[in-house]
């Protein structure tokens, strides 16, 4: 009986079984960026109506500085940078998996907000993605994504005319960046299926009240960081999302939201990562337009 | 999008419910004891392929009187995760034919669990109920029956009303005993009243409900 006890204190002691970095799963094998050309599985595939002229992209650099563990990570600005100082941007946080050329599609169809290049679009790798350098992580999430929102201040947007919009792993970035503000305040904020918890993710599949901390260190915590939040709220989710349910994570998500204002778009017929194409690309620009332009 | 799908299963299926084989089948008898250890749990799709997730325990059987059986046991998966997973209850003899060849045990526990990174504490009481056949002279034995954790808790993440107030199941399961060692394979179908298709894992249950588990065991009797 004494060496079983011993045995499992020393297992406890030396157990390294975390899934923290397992909610990352990032797409290093690219040598470039490709966009428009890339060939590989995208989120959405994308009528050529939707096309944006090359000379408003660009893909280009940020120095991301996560407490001295500093990473050069990869933006791409669609739009014109010199209506940056006068015009609204969104900023695009993308999901876990892939990377930047993965969601192209999902940030042209951005870029359509409003009309062809009406507001600026920009998007990130986070660390470790694509050809981002370091190693994924919570906190670099956050101080990549305030890297990008430093960027766009230095280009000279203010705060009220910056709109944040994460989708999937994103809405983690995008509502601990609202709630707790860095470099700008975004003056508004669009998730799309956010994940309240790994809490909610562990307590899904197993049924029980488990705490979070049994599978996980990690702190994201949207369902309560909302509450935080007093900017205007826009949350789109699909009904049939097989991944992040509707129910248990995108519905507590919104309720959770005290602010000023907020609209709901439930898509019946979606899951995880096909919204817009389910809810249709105009009907789907249509409400983002509505929403920044309010 | 493959957020995790692949690799958060391990993490939350290690503390699925019911993640062994029913832990006393046919009670021991007075000063019996066996040692034994346990490998499986719900199947799901990974990468394509139904497997059943490999959890493990290991387990500890002594006959406490004729037809009272100690049973504790640890959840090794869950050790490596940080997490204290210890499993303590009792089988009964609730039934028992004269031949001895057919009868109803009942097995109430209590699963424990507190890790090391927060220090949080869980309890959650389990009941399994469940007839047993033995067929040969070699006491091998058929046994079918039900059971269901029990959840405590009247909330769960985020101040939301926690539904599920019984987690069941329903059991088969073969005993192949020679003079010192068991051999356990069991069939389980977990969690039949819930909808799978919301959730992380891709769980392998009929008509999208549930999860069907598959467990093997092996025990070995020490003194008697």
């Amino acid at each position: 009986m004494r060496t079983l006890m011993t045995v499992i204190a020393v297992l406890m002691l030396s157990s390294c079984i975390r899934l923290d970095s397992l909610m990352f799963s990032p797409d290093t094998s690219i040598k470039t960026y490709q966009l428009d050309a890339f060939e590989g599985r995208q989120e959405i595939d994308l009528p050529e109506a939707y096309a944006l002229p090359d000379s408003l992209i660009e893909v280009f650099t940020l120095e991301s500085d996560l407490e001295g563990d500093k990473a050069e990570i990869y933006a791409v600005y669609v739009g014109n940078q010199n209506l940056i100082s006068t015009d609204t941007v969104i900023l695009y946080l993308h999901g876990n998996a892939g990377h930047l050329d993965f969601y192209w599609n999902r940030i042209k169809l951005l870029a359509n907000t409003g009309a062809k290049n009406r507001f600026g679009v920009l998007a990130i790798d986070y660390r470790g993605y694509g050809l981002s350098g370091g190693t994924p992580s919570e906190d670099g999430l956050y101080a990549d994504t305030d890297a990008a929102m430093k960027w766009l201040k230095e280009k000279g947007l203010t705060s009220d005319r910056l709109v944040i919009y994460g989708f999937s792993m994103g809405s983690a970035p995008a509502t601990e960046l609202t709630a707790n503000p860095r470099t700008l305040q975004p003056s508004k904020l669009m998730l799309e299926a956010p994940f309240a918890s790994d809490e909610v993710m562990l307590q899904d599949a197993s049924g029980l009240s488990l705490p979070g901390s049994y599978i996980s260190n990690l702190e994201i915590n949207n369902a309560d960081e909302i509450a935080k939040v007093d900017e205007p709220f826009f949350w789109i989710h699909g009904v049939d999302d097989d991944y992040l349910s509707i129910e248990t994570h995108g519905e507590v998500v919104f309720k959770n939201y005290q602010g000023i204002y907020s609209e709901a778009h439930r898509i019946e017929g979606a899951n995880h990562g096909d919204v817009p194409f389910i809810m249709g690309f105009e009907e789907y620009i249509d409400a983002v337009t509505q929403f920044v332009e309010r | 999008m493959g957020i995790i799908r692949t690799t958060f299963i391990l993490g939350c299926l290690a503390f699925a419910t019911a993640c062994a084989p029913a832990r006393v089948i046919k009670p021991l008898e007075k000063g019996e004891k066996q040692i034994g250890a346990n490998l499986g749990g719900a199947m799901i799709n990974y990468a394509g392929a139904p497997i059943p997730l490999p959890l493990t325990s290991i387990n500890y059987l002594q006959g406490l009187d004729t037809g009272i059986t100690l049973s504790a046991a640890v959840h090794t998966t869950d050790i490596l995760f940080g997490v204290m997973h210890a499993e303590i209850g009792l089988g009964i003899k609730a039934y028992q034919t004269k031949s001895e060849k057919f009868g109803v045990t009942i097995s109430p526990s209590m699963n424990l669990m507190y890790d090391i990174w927060e220090q949080n504490f869980s309890a959650y009481p389990q009941l399994d109920a469940l007839c047993y056949w033995q067929y040969a002279e070699k006491p091998n034995l058929f046994y079918g029956g039900l059971g269901s954790w029990v959840e405590l808790n009247k909330v769960k993440a985020h101040n939301e009303v926690q539904t599920n107030e019984l987690l069941p199941y329903i059991m088969v399961g073969h005993q192949f005993n020679r003079p010192k060692w068991t051999f356990t394979t069991e069939a389980k179908y977990l969690g039949f009243q819930h909808d799978n298709r919301y959730l992380v894992p891709d769980f392998i249950g009929p008509s999208h409900y549930g999860a069907l588990g598959l467990y093997f065991g092996i025990s070995r009797r020490l003194i008697k």
